[in-house]
């Protein structure tokens, strides 16, 4: 083991300074990039300094300067609004229910269509059309199925003999619908991705498992499931960080409403802005968001890794 | 522990290239089985319809008895080591060898003990706790190997088990097999491409060539009588020399150089005097002294080069002239030739095979002279 050993002294030795070729890789690399990271500083970064400037200024669309500086009121006085707090933990079960239910549904389909032989192609390109679609026309198609009288959805339920549902004007269902519209817009996404992540799954490894014996739903669970992770975690975090923005339907079908039923936080700092005119405090809800967003994105990242 | 027989088997691919046609063949219970032939011959095919990865075309299988055709492989109670090795890549070592037995239900002790009966036997000890793309392929395949052998199958099937390892590793690898075997007393079918392992190992040899069976037998019995030039110049390193001549009642004429063959022998191949054949000499029948007892007779040749090999050389030498056909004689370890040097050696005629140069079959002949 005299070998081993060798090996081991030599990782512990402290780095060696960079060669002049890994040096001049580098720098190549930088004046490649930079034009992108410059883009990407002035619309990604700018705005969010701005953003994170204004939320500690008594900044309105009346008085629009940053002529009092007021700390962390902005912030109090968010958190301490139940109306942003109500937002907040609707928003948080909205993202739950389409994440997970997108994932079920999508996951589902995929495994399905990897095991599809012919027609592949064709299965592909009806699944993307509604991603296809803006959100915007995808609302406004969806506002016209789901009209209460005049709407496609409830006359076809009126068919089979069941009552006329009021989709966007009942506080019961009214959240339930968006997430319905959502899960039909979005769902292909999640089946496009996993199904990526399937079909490059090597195969030798599910042939030694049927001989050592294992069931399809084993092989499942013990290879196909573990060899997702990294897809699904990439997966779940994208579809998660898009849902938290959710903004058009809502804005489209139902303004929020009935009451504030369907009142999810990103529409809520748009109205803030906009029409309560309060810049300053609609900045500091941002950046709570992008707070939040963030912290799980490092978590769920983190317990995917610690998964695998 | 079950006899495995293949039945008038074929394998027909989905684009319909024929890899396995008409195999036939009764491995018996506990025996050791070598599968061998060229790249591309259908070895791995015929391996993965007995494990049940492939389906079968047409004929039947019958492990232990029992039809096998429809069976699921978790069934059939066949352990693989595949050619790909096919390790389950998220699983550490000691996962990838236990995931079998836990899947059957084996109690926690039982797996630890069999796992680190095999990891030892292996030489994997120290290799448990990593990931498969941690390992070198010499140990990704010893872990392959020790997953079909944790199992203790009634089968097992070994599709090239050795061919990444050094020549010290396998050869003992070899020696652990043939010991594992005599232990266990399992049915083992052996696919190779090494010409050691298949005469050391086996109880009997197949040999195949383009989807079909050339020849059964022990292996001595096909070194000493191949049915075909193909098994001829197929087994053993350097293989059987294969030189068109032609026969007359007492003599084999090879373009210019004449043998005498004994009368014994000029009688046993009677029947095809007077005909063009392909003699068959192997390397080792040629000796530099002559031998009454052995029957030889001289054969002047021309060097051409020689390997050095350690405990032999081999010359590689031309008959008939420098022009002649080559052909590879095994010598003693001091034994030393110049290009172009002429070289008497003694050739044992006791040993010639004569083939049909048509049909590339042996024509008869008496088995001992
Ligand atoms: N899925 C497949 N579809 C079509 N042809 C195939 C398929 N798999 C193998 N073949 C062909 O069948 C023949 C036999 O293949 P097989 O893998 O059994 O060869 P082998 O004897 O194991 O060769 P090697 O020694 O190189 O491993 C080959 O000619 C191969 O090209
Ligand atoms: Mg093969």
């Amino acid at each position: 083991m005299t070998i081993a050993a060798d090996d081991r002294r030599l990782n512990n030795m402290p780095r060696t300074e960079q060669t002049a070729v890994e040096r001049r890789d580098r720098m190549f690399g930088w004046l490649i990039a930079s034009p992108s990271l410059g883009l990407l500083f002035l619309v990604i970064l700018f705005p969010v300094f701005w953003a994170l400037y204004t939320s500690v200024h008594d900044y309105t669309l009346i008085a629009p300067n940053f002529d009092t500086f007021n700390g962390i009121d902005n912030y109090t006085k968010a958190l301490g609004d139940p109306e942003f707090r109500h937002t907040l933990w609707l928003t948080a079960f909205f993202v739950a229910a389409v994440v997970l239910l997108e994932f079920a549904l999508g996951f589902l389909v995929a495994l399905m269509l990897n095991s599809v032989e012919r027609f592949k192609a064709i299965y592909y390109a009806i699944l993307l059309c509604p991603l296809l679609m803006n959100p915007v026309i995808v609302g406004l198609i969806w506002r016209m199925f789901l009209h209460p009288s005049l709407g496609i959805v409830n006359y076809l339920l009126s068919l089979v003999g069941i009552d006329p549902v009021n989709w966007l004007g009942s506080t019961k269902v009214a959240l339930w619908t968006i997430v319905m519209v959502d899960i039909w817009h979005q769902v292909s996404f999640m089946i496009v991705l996993l199904l990526a992540g399937l079909s490059a799954l090597p195969r030798e490894p599910y042939e030694a498992a049927r001989v050592d014996g294992a069931s399809a739903l084993r092989s499942f669970w013990h290879i196909t499931l573990p060899l997702m992770l990294p897809v699904i975690a990439v997966t779940l975090l994208i579809r998660l960080i898009f849902a938290v923005k959710t903004y058009d339907l809502v804005y489209i079908m139902t303004r929020g409403g009935p009451g504030v039923a369907t009142d999810l936080v990103s529409y809520f700092i748009y109205r803030t802005a906009f029409v309560g005119l309060n810049i300053g405090e609609a900045s500091a809800m941002s950046a709570i968001l992008l707070a939040v967003i963030m912290g799980l994105t490092v978590w769920l990242h983190r317990y995917m890794r610690s998964l695998t | 522990m079950a006899s495995i027989s293949l039945s008038n088997i074929h394998k027909f691919y989905p684009n319909g290239y024929a890899a396995v046609r008409d195999v036939s063949l009764d491995i018996k219970d506990g025996e050791f089985m070598i599968l061998l032939g060229p790249s591309g011959c259908g070895k791995s095919t015929t391996l993965r319809m007995i494990a049940g990865l492939e389906t079968i075309s047409k004929g039947d299988l019958h492990i232990g008895g029992a039809r096998m055709n429809d069976i699921d492989p978790a069934d059939r109670d066949v352990a693989i080591v595949f050619q790909n090795y096919a390790l389950y890549p998220h699983m550490t070592v000691i996962d990838n060898l236990s995931f079998g037995l836990r899947l059957r239900g084996v109690g926690r002790s039982i797996i630890d003990q069999r796992v680190a009966n095999i990891a030892d036997m292996l030489g994997i000890g120290e290799l448990l706790s990593r990931k498969p793309a941690q390992l070198s392929g010499g140990q990704r395949q010893r872990v392959a190997l020790g997953r079909a052998l944790v199992r203790e199958p009634k089968a097992f099937l070994l599709d090239e088990p050795l061919s990444n390892l050094d020549a010290k590793l396998r050869s003992a690898m070899r020696t652990e097999l043939i010991k594992l075997h005599r232990t266990l007393g399992t049915t083992i079918v052996h696919v190779t491409h090494d010409q050691v392992e298949a005469m050391t190992m086996g109880e009997r040899i197949c040999i195949m060539k383009d989807g079909v069976i050339v020849q059964v037998g022990a292996p001595m019995e096909v070194y000493r009588n191949p049915v075909n030039t193909f098994v001829a110049g197929f087994l053993a390193s350097p293989p059987m020399n294969l030189l068109r001549g032609r026969l007359s009642a007492q003599s084999l004429s090879l373009d210019g150089t004449v043998l005498a063959l004994p009368p014994a022998l000029g009688q046993a191949f009677a029947d095809h005097a007077e005909r063009d054949v392909i003699a068959g000499m192997r390397p080792e029948d040629f000796h530099l002294k002559a031998d009454a007892a052995a029957s030889t007779v001289p054969v002047e040749v021309h060097a051409v080069t020689t390997e050095v090999l350690g405990p032999e050389v081999i010359l590689v030498a031309t008959v008939s002239g420098e022009q002649g056909a080559e052909i590879h004689i095994r010598c003693p370890r001091d034994f030393r030739a110049k290009p172009g040097e002429i070289v008497i050696f003694h050739y044992d005629v006791s040993q010639l095979q004569l083939f049909d140069p048509e049909t590339t079959y042996a024509l008869k002949r008496p088995v001992q002279i």
